[in-house]
């Protein structure tokens, strides 16, 4: 049996990534809105997620408000797609 | 939520969950814009055929400007205040914009060619103006249309590429091209392009929220 992303293994990172996955784009609020996440944390998360190559952020400015747009990535899709395979294997789907 | 280990079915259940919540429309087309856009058109066009018909003077032709000279401001002031309240862009939205900035693009080197050809003492030349705005606007609108899955848009815009058609085989034949007659069709192809399909988007959105 596969192994699972020990990366999207987690909540809420599985959550962003879903949500991404399902967008072409989404900014800081709108993930934070739909996962029910506290600042600090989501931060964290998408932090790692970066890391990993699987997100990407980019920080700009609406106005004199600071905006932060993550959009999937090519790796990112990838790594989800296999992730839910292994699942589905798991799952005996 | 929290960082927390999930089992493979909570994973799946996450999964579908975040899906189905994304996909409640997270972005309603912005219909301000195209509205703004239209009614601009609508009510120079009126009174550019209520000036000109009643005093026959050429100058009045000028009001034409004002489409440009009113709408490309208040574009600008209506795209950065939606961008303040957008949070998320689909893949659609992203098309839809690109397709309308190509449609913008298109009128402001069409102008720029029409002015040129103008003072090559080419004055007829304007006309191209009104085929670009049943042709390319229509096939925008109808382009706009299969992207939402919205038959109205699909509809004005058909009406107004067929419009647009009827009209050059009507300067090929060497029919005139009475303001009497022509003005209202386009005035009537932007009321059906973008009016009336923006009242039926409204009024959906708002059977959904109830």
């Amino acid at each position: 049996m596969k192994e699972l992303d020990p990366l999207l293994h987690s909540q809420l990172r599985l959550a962003v990534m879903s949500i991404l996955m399902n967008v072409d784009e989404a900014d800081f609020v709108f993930l934070k809105e739909k996962t029910e996440a506290t600042a600090g944390n989501l931060s964290v998360q998408l932090d790692k997620l970066s890391n990993a190559g699987y997100i990407s952020m980019e920080k700009g400015f609406v106005g004199k408000k600071t905006r932060t747009v993550c959009q999937i990535t090519p790796e990112g899709r990838k790594a989800f797609e296999q992730y839910v395979e292994a699942l589905k294997e798991y799952l005996n789907l | 939520m929290e960082e927390k280990k999930l089992t493979p079915q909570e994973s799946m259940e996450l999964i579908t969950s975040m899906i189905q919540s994304t996909k409640r429309r997270v972005a309603s087309p912005d219909l301000r814009i195209s509205v703004m856009w239209a009614a601009l058109t609508i009510i120079t066009a009126a009174t550019a055929w209520i000036l000109l018909s009643t005093t026959h003077n050429p100058w009045f032709n000028f009001i034409w400007f004002a489409i440009p000279v009113i709408g490309i401001p208040t574009n600008i002031i209506l795209a950065n205040s939606r961008r303040e309240q957008i949070k998320t862009k689909t893949y659609l939205d992203k098309v839809s914009e690109d397709l309308w900035k190509c449609v913008g693009y298109i009128a402001m080197g069409l102008t720029i060619g029409c002015f040129i050809a103008q003072q090559c003492g080419y004055q007829q030349a304007w006309l191209a103006m009104f085929y670009y705005a049943f042709i390319i606007v229509g096939f925008g609108a109808t382009v706009n249309g299969l992207l939402l899955r919205e038959s109205s848009y699909i509809f004005g815009g058909l009406f107004s590429i067929f419009s647009g058609f009827a009209i050059i085989i009507c300067n090929l034949c060497q029919i005139p091209l009475l303001y009497s007659w022509v003005v209202p069709l386009y005035i009537l192809c932007f009321l059906l392009m973008f009016i009336v399909p923006a009242f039926i988007i409204s009024r959906k959105i708002k059977a959904e929220e109830k």
